[in-house]
């Protein structure tokens, strides 16, 4: 197993991922980028309330599972929420309602995996076109 | 006499506007809430609001977007200055 501390991107990559997803998407009003434990990597605004909210979305959904859920789409009056997890670490978005899911899943995950290609976490390129879920 | 040839491509063209327009609005009006999860492989589920794990995303999801409407912190000594 790696070592996590060798292996933990920096702060300024994840900065660099969540400005990437910011940048391709003009629809996202805010997100965070977080480790599979649930620690926040990046967030648009305060580090530690992502951390709560972001994990008791993961939470609820993968408990109305017997699996680890992969992909979270929810459409709301306020807004759509978007969570992906991939490559050893999680991304939730928000966005403007009506925002493409495919178009924004599909950045979500380039984010992603651009941070594991940084930190050497997980497999850049799975071969089953899916990113490893770590519940 | 028959329509000049352009004007059969500017009808034609407009005409596709309008039916997008159309399914765009017909989209904002009818489309509801949902909550889908994806999981491994492809498989999908679909949960509606008046469901008891719905409603519970539905609630974690409200929570997140609260938070992404608050600005961003700017710790102490890291503000941008301007010139």
């Amino acid at each position: 197993m790696p070592d996590a501390a060798a292996t933990a991107p920096a702060p300024a990559d994840a900065e660099a991922a969540l400005s990437f997803l910011t940048e391709m998407s003009p629809d996202l009003r805010g997100g965070a980028i977080l480790t599979a434990d649930g620690t926040v990597l990046a967030a648009s605004s305060e580090a530690a309330e992502w951390a709560t909210e972001a994990v008791a979305l993961l939470s609820i959904a993968d408990a109305t599972g017997e699996e680890p859920v992969e992909q979270i789409h929810i459409a709301t009056q306020a807004g759509e929420v978007f969570a992906l997890r991939a490559h050893g670490f999680a991304a939730v978005a928000v966005t403007e309602r009506f925002a493409l899911a495919s178009l924004t899943f599909f950045d979500m995950r380039s984010a992603l995996r651009e941070l594991a290609k940084g930190s050497g976490e997980g497999d850049p390129e799975p071969s089953d076109g899916q990113g490893e879920v770590d519940g | 006499m028959p329509p000049k040839p352009h004007r059969v491509l500017l009808d034609r063209v407009s005409g596709y506007a309008d039916e997008a327009a159309a399914y765009m609005r017909r989209r904002r009006i009818q489309r509801k809430p949902f909550a889908r999860l994806y999981y491994r492989g492809g498989r999908a589920a679909e949960y509606p609001a008046d469901s008891t794990a719905g409603a519970e995303l539905f609630v974690a999801a409200n929570a997140v977007i609260d938070l992404a409407a608050k600005p961003r912190l700017v710790p102490k000594g890291r503000e941008r200055k301007r010139p």
